[in-house]
């Protein structure tokens, strides 16, 4: 009897142990992984990081990475290389070597602490696929913390030159660019709007002539409407003139749309900012749950379904991956997840599946920080496109998604980086003060051509440059390494 | 017997008394609690009362935290995010700003607050008042409205939301508690 005790005592203390250890990160640690192992990581200079873009340029490959403003206890880190304290802006990177990452240049943005300084956003474009661009440069579009979009000449990446800067603005956000056309959809706060983002649609084919073409969002959101103000942009996806669609997701944790816009009719209808002209382009709006947002409205066009091959209608279906923000720390929100709409008829989409992390194979809502989606890769690169996703999922890490299948998405990898000494604390408030801790916050996600992937930490962890292994490279047909 | 049935009957209304539940119990500037009537959306519910007396007699004030959003550096900036963040479209999607709005203090944060015209459901035309007020990347929203003088619902519902039961209530409801 006293041992049946003394085992029982034992495998309860044992129980306790190991959901300590599971809800509590420690340096030094290993990697919490799954079919996905680290190639190389640079420390970004412990700046927080939101988007990163991989650009190949010439013989390297680039990584542009956008930061979020500063924090109480850093609001302008040194730069190693130059000895000054510098604001938060873009880390230039050259992960040619994804071994061995070469931080080249960090350019220094908005001064302001967290959402409210930086340079949070960056998208890339080669001089020669723009209709008037310099053929022999690259340019790079970034935000200005929340008062502008400036574009870079990035020919030398570690000597980017300003060519352009359209300011003035109340926000700015997660903005697309289209390459071949020049066209871009900037999201702005822009003066007289009732909402702190919106779309302002410019040419930028001529990267030091930039053109305004209209600005544009939900009626409600125009300058001089009353009434009820509709959630605000977070993004847009364009498929080009080829495609003809864009795709806007509104909202981050709550009341999300998505939006699906007749591009031409966009470009070329009535600008007028009334409730007639905004309405023209929409070709239908899906509103989403109270309980979440759309930052990510990624679309996934014409999908063969395996399931569906021997229908004799509907085999290809057009999907469009939703990805919602988390917001709050240790899950005081609803949960911020992944969902995936049916949109083959366009006028009618629907939702058709989900996917989330188990809080419980991490008790992740234990340990810190947020717990949930916020992001997608936005790569179209054929080495990913429409087999699989990867979500950034903040203090559950990346999760890697077999999505051949849009009706019944499946995890087929995650890797959650170790903390380190510049990883940031994250608090919430409980009664007489604060309470904190230290977890890894995976920011955004993006992927190369080579099939590499490259997760950002938002509380300072830096970069990490991770490659399938396993089961997984043969989801998206790569070959065994 | 008869003490006794008298001693029971006094307990037995003492004790009603005691259950009534504190929504029911008038409170200070003459506001009682009654229930919040919206259909559940993206932010858990608030607090409604009721203005009984006072002159603000008949008006309704939903008060609710609405816990992270982004901008936690600079708070509620203008006019505009008073308009999108105030219940006010709760009661109806169809009002309009009857002026602009003003910076306001209370219970220790800062924020903005503005008067509108707002069409009610039934035709009506009520004054309102939103209030959105800032703690960091949190906001405290309120909206009073009702038939009576706009100036005089906004200054009882201020009076109001300055007592001690109230601002412990807001500090409570922005922490998540």
């Amino acid at each position: 009897m006293f041992r049946c005790v003394l085992t029982a005592a034992g495998l309860a203390l044992f129980a306790c142990s190991t959901v300590a250890y599971a809800q509590k990160q420690t340096i030094g640690a290993p990697p919490e992984a799954s079919n996905m192992k680290l190639v190389g990581t640079n420390d970004l200079q412990a700046r927080s990081a939101y988007q990163p873009t991989i650009h190949h340029q010439g013989d390297r490959w680039i990584a542009y990475i956008g930061h979020h403003g500063g924090t109480d206890d850093a609001p302008a880190p040194v730069n190693p290389m130059t000895g000054q304290a510098e604001p938060n802006g873009t880390s230039i990177v050259d992960v040619t070597d994804p071994a061995r990452p070469k931080y080249l240049r960090h350019l220094p943005g908005q001064e302001g602490k967290y959402e409210s300084g930086g340079a949070q956003m960056v998208r890339v474009c080669d001089g020669k696929t723009l209709p008037k661009g310099d053929p022999n440069a690259v340019y790079m579009l970034r935000t200005f913390g929340g008062e502008a979009h400036e574009i870079w000449n990035v020919t030398d990446p570690a000597s980017p030159v300003l060519i352009t800067r359209i300011a003035g603005l109340k926000d700015t956000h997660k903005s697309w660019w289209e390459c071949d056309t020049g066209i871009a959809f900037l999201v702005s706060g822009a003066p007289e709007w009732r909402t702190r983002r919106m779309t302002q649609v410019y040419d930028l084919s001529d990267p030091a002539h930039p053109q305004k073409i209209r600005d544009f969002g939900l009626p409600g959101q125009e300058p001089g409407s009353t009434g009820a103000v509709p959630t605000e942009l977070h993004g847009p996806i364009s498929t080009g003139p080829n495609g003809n669609r864009v795709y806007f997701g509104y909202g981050t944790n709550k009341g999300g749309i998505l939006q699906i816009v007749d591009r031409e009719k966009l470009l070329t209808g009535p600008k007028e900012p009334t409730a007639d002209n905004l309405r023209f382009p929409e070709i239908s709006r899906m509103p989403m749950s109270a309980f979440n947002g759309a930052h990510t409205t990624f679309p996934m066009l014409d999908m063969p379904v395996a399931e569906f091959s021997e229908d004799k209608d509907g085999k290809t279906r057009d999907i469009v991956m939703i990805v919602d923000e988390a917001i709050l720390n240790e899950c005081g929100e609803a949960r911020q997840m992944v969902w995936f709409a049916d949109v083959t008829t366009e006028t009618r989409p629907m939702m058709i599946s989900s996917y989330t992390v188990p809080e419980a194979s991490g008790q992740f809502c234990q340990r810190g920080g947020r717990f949930g989606s916020h992001s997608s890769n936005e790569s179209m690169a054929s080495v990913y496109y429409k087999k699989m996703a990867f979500i950034a999922f903040f203090n559950a890490g990346v999760r890697a998604l077999d999505i051949r299948d849009p009706y019944h998405p499946k995890e087929v990898g995650y890797f959650i980086p170790a903390i380190t000494a510049a990883t940031d604390k994250r608090c919430i408030p409980v009664e007489g003060g604060e309470r904190c801790k230290v977890a890894i916050q995976t920011n955004n996600v993006e992927t190369d051509d080579r099939g590499y992937i490259y997760i950002v930490d938002r509380a300072n962890t830096g970069l990490h440059i991770l490659e399938l292994t396993g089961p997984a490279r043969a989801v998206a047909g790569l070959p065994r390494n | 017997m008869r003490r006794a049935a008298t001693m029971l009957m006094a307990v037995i209304a003492l004790g009603a008394v005691s259950n009534l539940r504190a929504s029911e119990m008038p409170r200070a500037g003459g506001w009682r609690e009654i229930a919040w009537s919206f259909p559940r959306d993206g932010w858990p519910a608030g607090r409604a009362f009721r203005c009984i007396a006072g002159g603000c007699d008949g008006a309704e004030l939903y008060i609710r935290a609405k816990r992270g959003f982004c901008n936690c550096d600079t708070g509620v900036a203008d006019d505009d995010e008073v308009d999108r963040v105030t219940d006010i479209d709760l009661i109806s999607p169809r009002f309009v700003p009857a002026g602009p709005g003003h910076a306001v203090g209370v219970a220790a944060m800062l924020g903005r607050i503005r008067l509108y015209d707002l069409d009610m459901p039934d035709g009506a035309r009520h004054a309102a008042t939103g209030l959105a007020l800032s703690r960091r990347c949190d906001l405290l929203v309120a909206v009073a409205q009702g038939a009576g003088e706009a100036n005089a619902v906004q200054s009882a519902a201020l009076v109001f939301l300055e007592t001690e039961e109230m601002t412990r209530w807001m500090a409570e409801a922005l922490d998540g508690r």
